[in-house]
């Protein structure tokens, strides 16, 4: 049961707006007409100052507009009904944010796929360049290559011939021996 | 894999420059309008002699709907085409008419008086028949055919050019 209050809340929060998209049955009291008028009149372009909303914009014909939606709302459409109306008359060109469908989602899938794009391309990049540093010793170039390894072996070879030591850390006798011979030869 | 990421390097902000000479290439003047070839909306409003007029009721093949102000300096610009096409179509079945767009009707008489034209203008109140229209600011003009159907409208002063091309083939369209 515990489990479920985060699911309560979250359908009591989204509540008024799934209300708000069905038709309205009761009627909307003055302060709700205002504040769905200006959530919708914020959605609306204005077409004189076309940068501005509708809410934000102090032009005659925005006042207008504002007070025909909020006629509209008043009247018992929905706000869903009341911007269909405008898209109407001026068309999708209207609406501040333009409807995910069509054309339109490229608006919003673009930048998405720009963006995955990208960074899988800079994925790749990176592992190629990394992968490149790590693997680098393992090729040696052509110029370099040891023609006769029991002549001068490589720190490789020479770290193989190693033996371990002892799991104190001290040398045993094979070790101090082998040691000796190596001195030895380099005299 | 190498030889493809070395021509996609390049190729990438193609898409992107085209986008970008697509829309500064676009005049921001012509506004979309959803309205046109759709049935005009119906209308009842009062004539500034105080009488009511419906568009149903107006007995035209075709009817010029002139939005106008008499602050607008682009409406006087355009007024001399629309005072022609009154001389013009005089005998036609055409019937040029305006709504007054956000103006008193002193002033739409003050305008008259000095301009000249004795077509009917009606009043507006709350913008409502304007924004019916999609009208973005004046001046603008609807050309409305017999089935009053917006056939053409038209953004800007009009030139008597423009007026009567738009006429004469909805006068066309009509007759034939």
């Amino acid at each position: 049961m515990r489990q479920l209050a985060p699911l309560v809340v979250l359908c009591l929060m989204l509540a008024p707006e799934s209300a708000l998209a069905g038709t309205q049955e009761a009627e909307l009291s003055a302060a709700e007409v205002d504040h769905l008028s200006a959530e919708v009149a914020a959605q609306l372009r204005c077409p004189v100052c076309r940068n501005q909303s509708v809410l934000e914009s102090s032009s005659g014909l925005a006042r207008e507009m504002q007070s025909v939606i909020r006629d509209r709302l008043a009247s018992g459409e929905t706000p869903e009904e009341v911007r269909a109306y405008f898209v109407g008359r001026y068309g999708d060109w209207i609406l501040l944010k333009p409807e995910p469908k069509g054309i339109n989602l490229l608006v919003y899938l673009l930048p998405a796929a720009a963006l995955l794009f990208g960074g899988l391309l800079l994925y790749y990049r990176i592992r190629r360049w990394t992968g490149a540093t790590v693997s680098a010793p393992e090729a040696s170039p052509a110029g370099l290559e040891v023609p006769d390894a029991d002549a001068a072996p490589t720190e490789g070879a020479r770290a193989a011939e190693l033996p371990s030591p002892d799991a104190d850390g001290g040398l045993s006798e094979e070790e101090e021996e082998w040691i000796r011979q190596q001195i030895g030869s380099l005299g | 894999m190498k030889r493809f990421g070395r021509w996609l390097i390049p190729i990438l902000p193609i898409p992107a420059l085209a986008l970008l000479a697509f829309g500064l290439t676009r005049d921001v003047q012509v506004l979309p309008s959803a309205i046109v070839g759709e049935a005009a909306p119906e209308f009842r409003l009062e004539t500034m002699a105080g009488d009511s007029l419906t568009l149903a009721g107006l007995d035209a093949q075709v009817v010029v709907l002139n939005f106008w102000a008499s602050w607008c300096i682009p409406c006087r610009q355009e007024h001399p085409a629309l005072v022609r096409a009154t001389e013009v179509y005089d005998d036609s079945d055409v019937r040029v008419l305006g709504v007054l767009y956000q103006d008193t009707p002193e002033g739409a008489e003050r305008f008259m008086r000095r301009f000249g034209g004795g077509w009917e203008t009606v009043l507006d109140p709350g913008t409502r028949t304007a924004i019916d229209f999609g009208v973005y600011g004046v001046p603008e003009t609807f050309f409305i055919d017999a089935d009053r159907r917006i056939a053409y409208k038209h953004i800007g002063p009009l030139s008597w050019e423009i007026l009567r091309t738009k006429v004469d083939s909805l006068l066309s369209a009509g007759g034939a």
